[in-house]
């Protein structure tokens, strides 16, 4: 498809890039933009390796075409850090042993990172449904679950 | 041609009228890359004739556009039409059901579409306008071209809205599946169930099953069966044999063997109706919200 101008946010900056909108916008995210945090992985939407936020819902960046995030915000794995201070849910995930080859962590952390906006102090069941879409073959998600759990805590106590 | 993002309805059939063919429209696109792409694709999803879920007089309109997750957690939805909610709720991923749409889930034409099927026992409406301008009614089951084709032609109709009745007082909907995992996995067999039960026995039945045929599958013989039947095991075990044995399936290497799909479906229709059933009575006393 020809090329046009797509604008989005993306991690909290306005930008605006010249791209075939029938791309998939995972590659856009790291073949355009050089953002590898957001793992390919199946390329048809059943691992969620390559999952983003998209208006703060997660989405497989595979299966958007780019030019569906016109006007949209987009965030990836790379706006959790701020600089050397990692995410609570980073945190977690390191300190719960939830990262063993690391390929579906970025996609699982976002997944989280979703479910913990909409709601802070999720049920263990809400995290499961959350991080369904997620395919992990290391660990068994026990984990995982526990690192999502954990990265609740964390940020309720950060906030008061 | 490109990528194009309509504002309203008449433009976006305008652009299809000027595509002839070479322009399609496209709503949650989560199954885009694994077809042909178009000319043109015109993205729906903006479209306020699209969007939003209301319930007026009895009846709940649900724009084409809405997404599984809108559907899954929508108040008038759960009250109204449960079956619904809980396919929706079935469908792909949290990913996928952010992206997704009840339009798409339709006119995609998958067989075993779990918010189709559940729209299908529901005796949901659609309600389609074309390039030429006039509007058209359907029920969603009469949808389906063949497998994996819609009668919808996403190059010169657009399908706008879907309509339920809401389920009232002694009515009751319910959606099971099975699949090979509880997430990302296309379900062997689904079915859904709406019935209206007055004094224990059964006055109305919509029994759905999938995939069976290109599209989600009434079992009629069964429905009639039902009526006037009295709402307990025996009835439910009858309704069973019956649905096995009102279907023919083939056996698939992506989903199962015949005679296991055909096993499936008794039981799920089964499952089904017994939890619509409850629901129905339960609202009889009222303490269903």
């Amino acid at each position: 498809m020809k090329q046009q101008i797509i604008m989005f946010q993306l991690n909290g900056e306005p930008l605006e890039i010249y791209a075939d909108p029938a791309e998939s916008l995972l590659a856009i995210l790291r073949e355009k933009l050089g953002l590898y945090g957001t793992k390919a992985g199946c390329g048809k939407g059943e691992c969620g390796a390559c999952t983003v936020l998209v208006d703060d819902q997660a989405q497989n960046s595979c299966l958007i075409p780019a030019g569906k995030v016109q006007g949209r915000r987009v965030e990836t794995i790379e706006n959790l850090s701020r600089g050397d201070v990692v995410h609570p849910i980073q945190e977690a995930f390191v300190e719960k042993g939830a990262v063993q080859c690391g390929f579906c962590s970025p996609g699982m952390i976002m997944s989280a990172y979703a479910l913990l906006k909409s709601s802070p102090q999720p049920a263990p069941e809400d995290v499961k449904t959350a991080i369904s879409g997620n395919l992990c073959r290391c660990s068994g998600y026990k984990q995982i679950e526990e690192a999502v759990l954990c990265a609740g805590d964390k940020m309720k106590n950060r906030e008061s | 041609m490109s990528y194009l993002y309509p504002s309203s309805l008449e433009e976006a059939l305008g652009i299809l009228r000027d595509g002839s063919g070479r322009a399609r429209v496209i709503a949650g696109a989560t199954d885009i890359f694994l077809q042909r792409l178009p000319h043109s694709l015109v993205d729906l999803t903006a479209l306020p004739a699209l969007s939003g879920i209301k319930e007026e007089s009895g009846l709940i309109t649900i724009g084409a556009a809405v997404t599984h997750s809108q559907a899954a957690a929508s108040p008038v939805i759960l009250a109204g039409a449960q079956a619904l909610a809980e396919g929706c709720a079935r469908v792909g991923s949290p990913q996928i059901r952010n992206a997704g749409t009840l339009g798409g889930n339709i006119v995609n034409a998958a067989p075993a579409a779990d918010a189709a099927v559940a729209l299908a026992a529901l005796g949901a409406r659609a309600r389609i306008v074309d390039i030429k301008g006039l509007t058209r009614e359907e029920a969603v089951e009469d949808l389906y071209r063949t497998h994996n084709r819609s009668l919808v032609d996403s190059s010169s109709e657009i399908l706008v809205e879907l309509i339920i009745k809401s389920c009232g007082i002694n009515e009751g909907s319910a959606f099971t599946r099975f699949a090979a995992r509880n997430a990302l996995a296309l379900p062997l067999v689904n079915a859904a169930a709406a019935v209206k039960v007055e004094n224990g026995l059964v006055k109305e039945a919509r029994l759905v099953v999938a995939p069976v045929k290109p599209a989600p599958t009434r079992l009629q013989r069964a429905e009639e069966m039902l009526i006037g039947m009295p709402v307990n095991r025996e009835t439910r075990l009858a309704v069973e044999k019956a649905a096995a044995s009102e279907v023919e399936v083939r056996s698939s290497l992506l989903r199962c063997s015949a005679r296991y799909r055909l096993h499936l479906v008794g039981v799920l229709v089964g499952r089904a109706l017994e939890t619509a059933a409850q629901r129905a009575q339960q609202r009889k006393r009222g303490n269903d919200s």
